[in-house]
């Protein structure tokens, strides 16, 4: 075990080294003046003409060998600078770890309902095979694999917000956000639910939770499918195992045969998959926290990406490679809890 | 797919309407969406428009311009506006002109300092001060005197950052240094900046603290000459902001000393000790930046020198997606969004929401540059007049740069693009600068005359062989591409040997091809440009943008545009900066707004306007033209 942990960790640096080379060498494409993107904002900026142009250049070392950024980038990242984000005006360290609580916040939410459903569905589809039941749990699932994340969330935000007024984008609203932001209010995680119970302020706790309500539902509902599909395909599978058909002739009642012994056989290709879909609900939050103006690092990467802000882009990268890691290695090390027949070398 | 898009749009219209019945929210407190983001709070070292929105409310000038009034200006940190009438100003032996500036008593900024028992000083927010504690404020500690006007100044100038710093440089030196380095090179006689020894770093600031000086609670200002865009410079919310010079030496700025000047020059943004701190005297301060939710929020200052705004506080939150803004608009949680210009119409008509159309100091135009990039420059295609490209310098034909303007259908631009919001322009200088004139010779559509210059061009070979072309503009702009499709039409229909074909670029390719460079690539391009004060002269005014060899077009339009202005047009912008009456100037600015029709140095097509979408509940916004549609939330107020 240890020395497969030892081994998994060992070529995390690698994968960071390759990943970050291939976005370095995309960058690179660019000329110099049209990566200065990523260091003026607005045309006015420029007004300095052919000089400020030229200044600006040599200033951010635009200019410089591949070679020489590169290294010079790697050598901040080893020594934990991720270098300046022009989008956040901020260390591109700081400024993901300040978002981080924020879109983990969002995705634990998401992520949860969306796995329990995701079993419990397809556990209810697969034992009702091609009743109706099954029929509408798969129409359910297709409406929402088919459904892009910017027409829901869309949908979503007019309807509770711009029309009942009930679900507002944003992570607080203006009060809360003063009084989070007064001194009488002490950040420990930077997640807003967490914070808000801990300073015992309900009244933001339950403002919070009213504006993750909206892409809840949306990450939950376009992430459901692929694992409901899954698990009901899993779970037809599992039922027709011999063990299945001994359980029946045995007389074990038709509930405990389902949610006792099959679902948790039928859960194991769906535990790994849920493990990438945590992994991808990380770092592909950019639609749903872009249209519900939620400022997380799925909003910060899109705005980065649009403004060439390369820092920021590369940092982000490589926060997605730790995160896609981790959770697989998580998930990995957890398998043997669902399976007693796996053993780790 | 049809069904389905109706089914959204009527769920959209649906909700549109049913969310605009919202009352005050958040009475107090503005909340202003926008997709900008302000680089820096230190206003010496910015240059753009949206970063004027924090040093334009946060910090104080020594004049301001008189409500919408760019070429008037009302005493701000200055207890006076310097005129010759009062006094103030003073023309010297030699032509030499100085300016006076009588600093206001009793100023203080948003943060003072006390001194403690051990005689260090503490410092405190001037609002949460007692009246006997605010007895103790350490004087110049927060006091704005006019030693912090003079530092402030210096510091800008030999910073040497942005643009707008820069300016003030160019109206220090009355134009011969565009910037600190140069000046230091001049005076030193080095090749290079870098090369300048500490002797001539030494007289270079022995120069400029002989220029900015103070006497008593006077700042004294003296010019070499005539420089008349410095009442305007000393207005704009940049460079000439004033900051309390012991908090900023206590926070790491520059020490306000000879020898130590160079090490605070052109400071990364991020080394720069007052990129994210403020100690301004404006009628708000800052209370938080969240730099990684693009977030800031101002409160407002109850200690400013003038009544305290009717705002409490104003939050400016960047939200990149548009529909989020529009909801946010319409269900009163914002009170302004920014929106795109084909859906102010739309808003327009949305209830509880009010539209108000500004007018720009600039307008949008097509802009020719000769000659481009000749070696594989796909602009051009073959490069030759063969009917498959065109050669680098086409655009150096009169005839064609005629036949072009000719070509443009105007009627269509701002009747139908501009659904009649605008006028035409009419050269450089827009309605309100001086040199404007509503009778002034204008290009209107006219396919006889097109055709005459066309056949005229390279002794009618264009006319035979047609050409083929390529025009960009920035991705995103519906009017660039409106533009550009009318002209193509045109072009088309007036020989169908023209093809012109229209290309969108991104922002950092577009640059790239255009004003990125002294000889671009691109032969014809849509851009706008507009100047930083109301006056038409002088390095950063409308006619010297335009036309003038140095200028900021005429740097990335090629060396023939550049030669034609030197020749045309340098001798009537000089003399008529050197002279100091409007009423002998404007005529001559005139002159040259003809004279750019003359040439047809620029094919330009409609005045820019923009549009304030905010609640109906919000009042008090004054336009200013040379501040780009930046809010001064001084005036603002909410309320049914």
């Amino acid at each position: 075990m240890q020395s497969y942990i030892l081994r998994r960790l060992f070529f995390l640096p690698i994968v960071f080294f390759a990943l970050s080379l291939m976005i370095f060498s995309l960058q690179m494409l660019l000329t110099p003046i049209q990566r200065l993107s990523a260091y003026v904002s607005t045309i006015s900026e420029m007004k300095g003409g052919q000089e400020q142009i030229a200044h600006l250049i040599k200033k951010y070392g635009l200019d410089e060998p591949f070679i020489t950024q590169y290294w010079l980038w790697v050598k901040g990242v080893l020594q934990g600078n991720l270098g300046w984000s022009e989008t956040a005006r901020g260390p591109v360290s700081e400024v993901l770890l300040s978002l981080f609580p924020a879109t983990a916040e969002l995705v634990v939410l998401a992520f949860i309902p969306s796995f329990l459903c995701a079993i419990w569905l397809g556990t209810r589809a697969g034992a009702n095979h091609n009743k109706l039941v099954d029929h509408i749990i798969r129409f359910f699932t297709i409406l929402g694999w088919s459904f892009p994340t910017f027409v829901f969330g869309l949908i979503m935000l007019m309807i509770f917000y711009g029309f009942l007024d009930w679900l507002p984008p944003g992570r607080l609203s203006q009060w809360a956000m003063t009084d989070v932001g007064s001194s009488d209010f002490i950040r420990y995680t930077g997640a807003n639910l967490i914070d808000s119970l801990i300073n015992w302020r309900w009244d933001i706790f339950f403002d919070s939770l009213r504006h993750m309500i909206a892409p809840v539902i949306t990450l939950t509902y376009v992430n459901l499918a692929n694992m409901t599909r899954l698990m009901r395909t899993s779970m037809l599978e599992t039922l027709r195992q011999d063990y299945i058909r001994t359980a029946r002739a045995k007389g074990l009642s038709r509930r405990v045969i389902e949610n006792k012994h099959a679902r948790r056989n039928a859960m194991l290709p769906v535990t790994t998959m849920a493990g990438m879909e945590l992994a991808s609900m990380m770092g592909g939050v950019v639609i749903t926290e872009t249209i519900f103006d939620y400022h997380g690092l799925g909003q910060f990467a899109a705005t980065a990406a649009g403004s060439l802000d390369f820092p920021a882009v590369l940092g982000f990268a490589l926060y997605f490679a730790v995160v896609l890691v981790l959770i697989n290695l998580i998930v990995d090390l957890l398998y043997p809890f669902f399976d007693p027949r796996v053993v780790l070398k | 797919m049809k069904r389905f898009f109706s089914l959204v749009s009527a769920i959209t219209f649906m909700v549109l309407a049913g969310a605009a019945t919202a009352k005050i929210k958040n009475p107090e407190t503005l909340v202003f969406l926008w997709n900008s983001n302000i680089t820096s709070l230190d206003p010496a070292y910015i240059g753009d428009t949206a970063s004027t929105y924090s040093s334009l409310n946060v910090y104080s000038r020594l004049l301001d311009n008189d409500g919408s009034n760019i070429s008037k200006f009302v005493p701000s940190l200055s207890a006076e506006v310097p005129s010759l009438a009062n006094g103030l100003i003073k023309i010297l032996d030699g032509g030499a002109i100085q300016y006076t500036f009588p600093i206001r008593d009793g100023v203080f900024a948003h943060r003072v300092g006390i001194k403690g028992d051990d005689g260090s000083i503490t410092w405190h927010l001037y609002d949460d001060l007692s009246e006997t504690d605010r007895a103790k404020i350490e004087p110049g500690y927060g006091q704005i005197t006019a030693e912090d006007a003079r530092y402030s100044l210096m510091r800008a100038i030999l910073q040497g950052e942005s643009w707008m710093a820069n300016a003030v440089t160019e109206m220090i030196t009355s134009g011969i240094y565009t910037n600190i380095e140069k000046w230091a090179i001049g005076l030193s006689g080095a090749e290079k900046f870098e090369n300048v020894d500490a002797a001539g770093l030494a007289a270079t600031h022995a120069a400029l603290a002989e220029k900015i000086r103070t006497e008593g609670e006077n700042l004294i200002i003296t010019l070499d000459s005539s420089f008349p865009a410095t009442l305007g410079i000393m207005s704009l919310p940049f460079a000439t902001s004033i900051i309390d010079r012991e908090w900023a030496i206590e926070k790491g700025a520059w020490p306000d000393t000879a020898e130590t000047w160079l090490d605070h020059h052109k400071p990364k943004l991020e080394n720069n000790p007052l990129f994210e701190v403020e100690n301004g005297s404006g009628p708000f301060m800052v209370e938080a930046w969240d730099q990684a939710e693009q977030r800031i929020t101002l409160k407002r200052f109850d200690g400013y020198f003038r009544d305290p705004a009717s705002l409490k506080r104003v939050v400016l939150r960047t939200v990149p997606e548009w529909t989020n803004r529009r909801l946010q608009l319409l269900a009163g949680d914002a009170d302004f969004a920014a929106t795109p210009p084909e859906f102010i119409e739309e808003m327009r008509a949305s209830e509880g929401v009010k539209v108000e159309s500004l007018g720009q100091v600039y307008g949008r135009s097509l802009f020719f540059g000769w000659p481009v990039k000749a070696e594989g420059n796909p602009a051009i295609g073959s490069g030759q007049l063969d009917g498959k490209g065109v050669p680098s310098d086409f655009f150096a034909n009169l005839d064609v740069r005629k036949a072009f303007n000719y070509a443009q259908n105007y009627d269509i631009l701002l009747e139908q693009i501009q659904q009649g919001r605008t006028v035409q322009l009419r050269g450089p200088t827009v309605q309100g600068l001086m040199g404007y004139r509503s009778d002034s010779p204008i290009y209107s559509y006219d396919p006889a005359k097109a055709e005459e210059h066309f056949r005229a061009a390279f002794d009618g070979q264009l006319w035979e062989v047609g050409f083929e072309m390529t025009s960009y503009y920035s991705e995103g702009s519906t009017e660039a591409a409106s533009s550009l499709a009318v002209l193509q039409q045109s072009l088309a229909r007036i020989n169908p040997k023209f093809r012109l074909r229209v290309q969108a670029l991104t922002r950092s390719a577009f640059r790239e091809k255009t004003y990125g460079s002294s000889n671009p690539e691109s032969p014809l391009s849509y851009m706008g440009w507009g100047p930083d004060y109301s006056d038409p002269g002088g390095p950063l005014g409308a006619a010297s943008y335009y036309l003038a060899s140095t200028g900021l077009v005429a740097g990335f339009s090629g060396d023939g545009y550049r030669e034609l202005m030197r020749e045309k047009f340098d001798p009537l912008l000089a003399k008529a900066w050197a002279l100091n009456d409007p009423a002998v100037r404007e005529p001559i600015y005139a002159r040259l707004q003809e004279m750019s029709h003359e040439f047809a140095t620029t094919q330009f097509m409609w005045e820019a306007v923009t549009a304030n979408v905010t609640r109906d509940w919000v009042h008090g916004y004054v336009h200013n033209k040379v501040l780009y549609g930046a809010w001064n939330f001084y005036n603002i107020s909410k309320h049914e």
